[in-house]
């Protein structure tokens, strides 16, 4: 009477599937009975208001929190109910952007690259290197190996950081806010980066973010987050057309309407 | 009378969060302990934390080891000279390093230089979400960062107790015996007569106590930062209080216990 | 530029750090003295009180040897020492045990012998050994000698001390002076009296002779039965009056030991005897029964004690604090409190038109219940009762004076799903403290099993007395 499998049928069209998922941090409620479900071979994007749970979302769907209550399914497997043992082992499949990166300090850019390779895999030396450098020239950013993470633009770190979340080819590629504190012309150029590498590596992409220009660029479906629950899921011509008054206010970046601002 | 009952609730609170914090660093502790029966160790994580805590360590070691020595020969030598016994200095400085002021003031030093440190740096990794990476990427942090740390206190302090050991003797004898003329073959005879090995020993076990301690505790503060920079700080200096405090209390039991 | 590696860093201070171990070791521990150097030599004394394993053997004032080993031999201390090579001893060395000073630790001394005597071979004795006065001995006597003299002492001060002995002390010698200047004068004025006096006690002498001789011939006829009293020690009647009385009262004992008559019967009567016994014996009983209870009182004993665990395969902790009461050897009751984050986890299933959804709840932070009977059977102990709030059993077995603890634990016997089983060993590596490791739920339908390591800490009333109250002295 296993309870972490479900069978589904054989064509199935989701990767991530969550149910009905409840989250509060003391008495705030951040996830109100959110339900998602996330496309295989997609770019999801997911926005919503600062500190309107986005990341919360996103560290449940990777198993950083467990919810207080529902059920998060990835790739068929409810990873609520895993132990640490089983988590591990659902997030080999997963490559994850940090909003800052999140390069090891302590490592120079081959390292942290590297480091999925040398943690997960049995390959040789000179095998892992060769492959570093082929994801670095996936993003762009060859000749930088040996540079420590301070030594490097923002811009840099986050090509780095994205050239470490595809080191072990995931099928799942998660982005916190890919775009946050870069200059327009390279936010322009990580918006591209991410649609290249979706498109090369035949990933399932989960974006959150609350830049608007970007949201169109990356993604398939768009679901907007307000309030603990999805109030809006689309591809971006219908998001465009939605009549959502929270949708409007948001897109067009006005004051008057249902999100207050404090 | 609202006002004492908040008193009481609060005091009652700080409790139940100092027992729940023993019990987190316990668990934590734990955690590393079962980590550790897990290889592959991180060989080369390990050298590096047995480099920062232990070798970069040294030199306030020797310091605070050798002036020690010699003011315990000072302080002991006007206290002896009352009763004739000038010759019991040796063997004073000797048993007290050894056995108390060895362990305790490496223990102090190197958990103002090395566990305020360990704090910095996980609760920097914790608030950049370098932590956060390492669970993402299915590595353990407990394996990756904690366990060389912990390794290193505990292999590195019974090391740095031998210099200090060593040194504060060498002190004691420097002002000893050509500052205060004190008879070289009588401070030395009385060392070796009244010192056992067991004191040495002893304080070395404490050692490695008080390297768990430290390592335990800056790690578990650093694991545990949030806010941002100012969290780190906080973490840090919440650190190294911590373990400061632990070191001397355990240091009572261990002397109980073991001697 | 010259660099060096981390791990030569590190190694290279290690190996400074245990050079300088091994050189302290080498100065302070008993391996200052060749360890395996010199030979054996055995002497056997009749006290070694005192004397310590590595003490100093000398010749002189300068050391030849250690002391290696002490032990009993019929009643005498069998001391074996460790004597340098270069160092001969002949067959007529005497040993004794000195001390430095009156405080300070003992050695052995070893008096030359006889140059040109044979040499004492390796595993040899030394056969002359000075009994040695014993400081504590001398110490005793020295208390003797002392009490005796303070008794004088205070008996003279009563004399002498107060004003009324004083007043006597001084009338004493006042007469004494007064008697003698008067027998001065007596004597001087009566020196022909007294010449007189002694001519007459010549005189009394040589009568007394005399009455003495008369005496003699009064005793001889007595013997003779001449005169009454002679009479009376040779009568024949008055001798057999006396051995009959004397016969009678052997009769009375023998109707005694008989039976007859009132104290007779009261000694002789058997039953008498028995209920005597049996009032003896029942005092004995009850005064066992005490012995009992006090004993019992001794084996009451509690402990308290702490256990953390940690679970692998969750990354979580789970706390255990329990109470033992234990009334006597083989028998304790357990008392407890767990934290288990994991908590309860309760699954229902609802079904609506005909899909099925499962609703999971877990109740996380629930502090969980022990409280369990247990009897100990030698090695063995067997446990039943509430375990973390569900009903179970337990057996633990004990080895190596109770420092390694194997336990397996059986428990939450619910329907739909397997039994929690648990097993672990508990080793004791420092006084009070603990380490354990094992399986936690291993037969688990629910992916809960895991192994743990887990630490603990227990005290026992005495203990915590100990630790919190007098603070030891350390040596």
């Amino acid at each position: 009477m296993f309870l972490t499998r479900n069978t589904q049928p054989v064509t199935r069209k989701y990767m991530i599937k969550l149910v009905d998922i409840h989250k509060s941090f003391g008495q705030q409620k951040v996830l109100d009975g959110l339900n998602l479900d996330i496309e295989d071979g997609k770019t999801t994007v997911i926005i919503g208001g600062s500190g309107g749970g986005k990341s919360v979302l996103l560290k449940h769907i990777i198993g950083l929190l467990k919810p207080d209550s529902g059920q998060v399914f990835v790739d068929d497997i409810d990873i609520a109910s895993l132990n640490d043992k089983g988590l591990n082992e659902v997030r080999k499949k997963f490559g994850m952007l940090f909003q800052e990166a999140a390069l090891f300090d302590s490592m120079n850019v081959m390292g942290n690259v590297a480091f999925p390779l040398r943690e997960h895999t049995r390959k040789k030396e000179k095998e892992i290197r060769e492959i570093v450098r082929e994801r670095l020239k996936a993003v762009g950013l060859l000749g930088v190996e040996n540079k420590m993470p301070s030594e490097l633009s923002g811009g840099m770190r986050k090509r780095v950081g994205l050239a470490r979340a595809i080191a072990m080819h995931p099928q799942i590629v998660l982005f916190d806010e890919p775009t946050t504190g870069l200059d327009p012309v390279m936010t322009e150029a990580i918006n591209e980066l991410i649609v290249e590498t979706q498109k090369n590596f035949d990933l399932t992409c989960v974006v959150i973010s609350h830049d608007v220009q970007s949201i169109f660029t990356v993604g398939h479906k768009i679901a907007m987050l307000y309030k603990g629950r999805i109030i809006e899921y689309g591809t971006p011509e219908k998001i465009k057309m939605s009549s959502n008054p929270v949708l409007r206010q948001f897109l067009s970046g006005s004051l008057e309407g249902p999100i207050s601002v404090i | 009378m609202n006002k004492i009952a908040a008193t009481v609730d609060n005091f009652g609170r700080a409790i139940l969060e100092n027992i729940e914090e023993m019990g987190r660093i316990l668990i934590l502790f734990l955690s590393v302990l079962a980590w550790m029966a897990r290889p592959p160790l991180k060989l080369r994580l390990i050298f590096k934390q047995m480099e920062f805590v232990g070798v970069k360590s040294i030199f306030v070691v020797v310091l605070t080891g050798t002036f020690t020595g010699m003011v315990m020969a000072l302080q002991g030598y006007y206290g002896f000279r009352m009763f004739n016994a000038e010759s019991l200095v040796g063997s004073t400085v000797a048993l007290g390093m050894t056995r108390e002021l060895g362990p305790v003031l490496t223990a102090l030093m190197v958990t103002a230089r090395a566990g305020s440190a360990m704090a910095a740096e996980l609760g920097t990794m914790r608030v950049t979400e370098q932590i956060d990476a390492l669970y993402v990427m299915a590595a353990n942090p407990v394996k990756h960062l904690i366990v060389p740390r912990v390794i290193a206190g505990v292999i590195m302090l019974p090391a740095l107790t031998i210099v200090s050991d060593f040194m504060g003797i060498l002190g004691g004898y420097f002002v000893g015996v050509p500052v205060l003329g004190i008879n070289s073959g009588a401070f030395i005879n009385n060392i070796n007569k009244l010192v056992d090995l067991g004191d040495i020993y002893n304080g070395l076990i404490k050692a490695a106590f008080f390297g768990l301690i430290l390592s335990v505790v800056g790690c578990y503060k650093g694991f545990n930062t949030t806010g941002g920079a100012e969290g780190v700080g906080k973490a840090t200096t919440e650190a190294v209080v911590l373990a400061a405090i632990s070191i001397l209390i355990s240091d009572y039991f261990l002397t109980a216990i073991m001697f | 530029m010259f660099s060096i590696s981390t791990e030569a860093k590190v190694g290279l201070f290690v190996l400074v750090a245990l050079i300088i171990l091994g050189y302290m070791s080498f100065r302070v521990g008993e391996s200052g003295f060749g360890v395996k150097k010199g030979y054996q030599v055995n002497v056997v004394f009749d006290n070694a009180a005192g004397l310590e394993r590595d003490a100093s053997v000398q010749i002189a004032g300068v050391e030849v040897g250690r002391v290696e080993g002490i032990s009993l031999k019929d009643g005498q201390a069998l001391v074996t020492l460790r004597v340098l090579p270069s160092v001969r001893l002949e067959k007529d060395v005497e040993a004794k045990i000195k001390s430095y000073g009156i405080l300070g630790d003992k050695y052995v001394d070893i008096v030359p012998g006889t140059e040109g005597e044979a040499y004492i071979v390796a595993g040899g004795d030394i056969t002359r050994t000075e009994r040695q006065a014993d400081i504590d001995k001398l110490l005793s006597k020295l208390g003797y000698i002392a009490a005796d003299v303070l008794e004088v002492t205070a008996s003279l001060k009563k004399v002498v001390g107060s004003v009324e002995g004083e007043a006597n002390l001084k009338a004493i010698i006042e007469n004494t002076r007064s008697i003698t200047e008067n027998l001065d004068r007596i004597v001087t004025q009566n020196d022909e009296k007294l010449n007189l006096m002694i001519a007459n006690l010549g005189e009394a002498s040589t009568e007394m002779r005399k009455a003495f001789a008369a005496l003699n011939s009064v005793v001889r006829k007595i013997d003779s039965g001449e005169g009454t009293i002679g009479q009376l020690v040779e009568n024949k009647d008055a001798f057999d009056n006396l051995n009959q009385t004397l016969a009678s009262l052997r009769d009375i004992t023998d109707k005694i030991n008989e039976g007859k008559g009132t104290i007779g019967k009261l000694i002789n009567d058997e039953e008498t005897v028995d209920n005597l016994n049996e009032g003896l014996k029942s005092i004995d009983k009850s005064m066992e029964g005490i012995e009992q209870y006090i004993s019992k009182a001794e084996q009451f004993k509690t402990f308290l004690s702490y256990r953390g665990e940690y679970l692998f395969d969750s990354s979580e902790g789970k706390g255990y604090f329990d109470l033992t009461i234990r009334p006597n050897e083989d028998k304790f009751y357990l008392l407890g409190v767990v934290a288990d984050p994991r908590g309860r986890r309760t699954v229902t299933d609802t079904t609506v038109g005909g899909t099925t959804t499962r609703t999971e709840k877990r109740e996380r932070d629930e502090l969980l219940f022990t409280a369990q009977i247990g009897k100990r059977f030698k090695d063995i102990a067997l446990r039943g009762g509430i375990f973390e709030s569900t009903g179970g059993v337990g057996i633990d077995y004990f080895a190596f004076d109770d420092s390694l603890q194997l336990t397996f634990e059986a428990f939450d016997f619910n329907s739909d799903k397997n039994a929690h089983l648990k097993a672990y060993a508990e080793y004791r590596f420092l006084k009070h403290i603990y380490l354990s490791a094992g399986w936690d739920d291993f037969i688990s339908n629910e992916g809960r099993e895991s192994p743990f390591v887990g630490f603990s800490i227990k005290f026992e009333d005495e203990d915590l007395k100990y630790l919190l109250g007098s603070v030891p002295i350390p040596n």
